[in-house]
């Protein structure tokens, strides 16, 4: 409360002069350390972890990050609005994913994408609208409407493996690759790229980082604040089918457990590269850096040999670590 | 604020109907009672025997409701734990590794008032918000479960007693219902009677005013997930001891379902209103959905659909969230040429 008053009176006053404060290693390693993190890890594993190195092993890393990735960019937007995150995305991920091979089986690849792209829609507008109209918890919505939708998605699918055919568009389009690179990795660069754009540049990015930092202040000045909240879970929506899409085209299989796991690897992306969780600060540039942060320590683990239990308990204990450096941060910085 | 307002209106007339009226409008359960009616009437008809077989609905309204009780004593403080589901599942693996089955039980119920207290102190002292204080704590602990237990169910090593659990032992009670009435008890005297449980209102409704009134708010937070993390170990010792083995990737259905009869309930998710009776009428409705579903013939993902949409409606028809509707729906429609009353 004090703060704000604070900050109020700041902006009324104008900017305080600046000061050149103090080095605050919390400071320092929420704003600047996932560079040297990244970094670090990156040529650390490159020494000590053997295969790391391999062009293999680094293609492997680009077609698991790829997916994971691009729903991380998208969720940057519901993160910065400051409602946390979007549980959902693990039903979104896995649906689009069947809804791709399953639907292009029967009759073709662009029907497959229409309806996808539908059930998108759906899923940002019912999401966005129980929290920008209904104010509703984010993450208590995005938790049921995580198993109203895989139990809407395993109902249909009745939990079975669909196989796209092996000399599909689906399936080259999984193989092909650029150098190293492979396809999906220049989506993520794209759609890092333009959600970059989106949130730095337009009107709409203006608004979602606004109403993260003071959602009440965003309002009086007389924004819609339900189309933000909308706009921002409907961003993520897209993204997750893109990154469904991108992940079933990778396996050409698709299943409704697939997705396991996107919802923290793609918090922990996000939170890790600097995105704040208590909204208004972000960049999905910097999403891209966690996302690689996440995705070279998860392949570490991998070719150490830790299975999923040790890799979901690192990432729980990166998420709180990040977030709590982030908040000591904040209370030693005095925002 | 309507509280304030219907104590005053009962000074003011003091008759009778005012004060029922008063009484009405100071409770939260309306919706749950209303659930609750509406399941029953409807089971009633299409699967009356969800009530003939009463032990059967009973044992699945403990099942659902012991986590949500524990669950309670945290949101009344404005506070989330959504770790409770998978505290439940570190909490049978733990109890299941140990072969003595008294040391297991006592290691798992510490196991669950120390992730109590690890949740409260990056909430307190580290000063994150809860909910991803606790999201963290899940995952953490999901891959802590799948560590101990190798990534497969542990069989209790002292099959026998697991098996003694599950008859009846008090009548036509079994020890989970037992437990679950001793718990709801308990809490029910906890939150109205006892001073310490009543100052969870006052740091739910108010944190600062409560600072200021000399409540010790960092205590009761402290005191808060360590019941919930108590009540989650409890029920993971109880589930593990019934099916004589521990899951490693138990408890899913139960974060769901235990939200939803906390909120459903009329617990305010912002704190400070809500009752450990509500909680029990959320169970209660959600318990007898859930065995008239299966009666049906209704399968799992399909009333997985069903506790999801019931929870997404109690988030979206808290007394707060229809307040502020209105007013979104109004600037949603207006946009910026309407004119906003301020406050």
């Amino acid at each position: 409360m004090t703060n704000e008053a604070q900050s109020v009176a700041e902006a009324v006053v104008g900017e305080p002069a600046i000061e050149k404060q103090p080095f605050n290693l919390l400071v320092w390693m929420s704003s600047r350390g996932i560079f040297v993190f990244t970094t670090v890890l990156v040529v650390v594993a490159a020494i000590f972890i053997d295969g790391f190195a391999s062009l293999d092993n680094i293609t492997d890393v680009f077609n698991r990050a790829a997916p994971i990735g691009i729903v991380a960019v998208g969720m940057t937007f519901v993160v910065i609005s400051a409602n946390y995150l979007d549980l959902s995305v693990v039903a979104q991920v896995a649906t689009a994913a069947v809804v791709l091979i399953a639907v292009s089986n029967e009759s073709n690849i662009p029907a497959a994408m229409a309806l996808a792209f539908v059930i998108a829609l759906l899923y940002g507008l019912v999401n966005g609208v129980a929290v920008g109209v209904f104010k509703a918890n984010a993450v208590i919505v995005t938790l049921s409407t995580t198993f109203i939708g895989l139990g809407i998605l395993r109902w249909f699918s009745g939990g079975s493996i669909y196989f796209g055919p092996q000399d599909g568009a689906i399936r080259s389009f999984g193989l092909a690759k650029i150098g190293p690179f492979p396809l999906s990795m220049i989506v993520l660069i794209l759609m890092t790229l333009i959600l970059s754009f989106v949130l730095t540049r337009t009107n709409f990015g203006f608004l979602v980082r606004s109403y993260g930092s003071n959602r009440d202040a965003t309002r009086l000045a007389g924004v819609n604040t339900a189309w933000v909240v909308i706009g921002a879970f409907t961003i993520t929506s897209i993204a997750a089918m893109i990154g469904g899409f991108v992940l079933g085209a990778f396996s050409n299989t698709a299943v409704s457990s697939m997705s396991t796991g996107f919802d923290f690897r793609a918090l922990a992306a996000i939170i890790v590269g600097g995105t704040s969780v208590f909204g208004g600060r972000g960049s999905v540039l910097r999403t891209l850096l966690g996302v690689v942060f996440v995705s070279v320590l998860t392949n570490i683990m991998v070719l150490s040999g830790l299975g999923f239990g040790v890799q979901q308990m690192a990432i729980g204990a990166l998420i709180v670590a990040a977030v709590s450096i982030d908040s000591l941060a904040r209370k030693a910085s005095g925002t | 604020m309507s509280q304030a307002q219907g104590i005053q209106l009962g000074q003011e007339q003091g008759g009778l109907v005012s004060r029922i009226r008063v009484t009405i409008a100071r409770r939260t359960e309306g919706r749950a009672l209303a659930l609750l009616i509406l399941v029953a009437i409807a089971t009633w008809i299409t699967e009356p025997t969800a009530f003939t077989a009463w032990e059967v609905t009973l044992g699945r309204v403990a099942l659902i409701g012991l986590v949500a009780l524990g669950l309670t004593a945290v949101i009344l403080m404005g506070e989330l734990d959504l770790s409770v589901a998978s505290t439940l599942a570190v909490c049978g693996v733990v109890m299941a590794s140990i072969d003595n089955l008294a040391l297991g039980v006592v290691a798992a119920l510490a196991v669950g008032l120390i992730i109590g207290v690890v949740n409260a102190f990056f909430v307190v002292v580290v000063g994150i918000n809860s909910f991803i204080a606790s999201l963290g704590m899940l995952f953490f602990l999901r891959g802590a479960a799948f560590v101990i237990s190798n990534e497969e169910p542990v069989r209790l090593a002292s099959r026998d007693a697991g098996i003694a659990f599950g008859k009846p032992f008090l009548g036509p009670l079994t020890p989970r219902m037992v437990i679950f009435i001793v718990a709801f008890i308990a809490l029910q005297v906890f939150v109205t009677r006892v001073r310490a449980g009543r100052e969870f209102y006052a740091v739910g409704g108010n944190r600062e005013a409560a600072y200021d009134a000399g409540i010790p708010v960092r205590r009761r937070i402290f005191t808060g997930f360590m019941i919930s993390g108590f009540v989650a170990a409890l029920a993971g010792v109880i589930n593990t001891l019934e099916r004589t083995a521990a899951d490693p990737t138990a408890g899913s259905t139960v974060l769901l379902a235990s939200f939803a009869a906390a909120i459903i309930g009329g617990v305010l998710l912002t704190g400070g209103r809500g009752s450990i009776f509500g909680t029990l009428l959320g169970a209660t409705s959600l318990g007898i959905l859930q065995v008239a579903l299966t009666l049906t013939g209704v399968q799992v993902d399909v009333q997985n659909i069903v506790i999801g949409l019931v929870l997404l409606l109690a988030v979206i028809t808290d007394p707060n969230s229809l307040r502020t509707v209105v007013g979104s729906a109004r600037s949603l429609f207006q946009g910026r040429s309407g004119s906003h009353p301020v406050g």
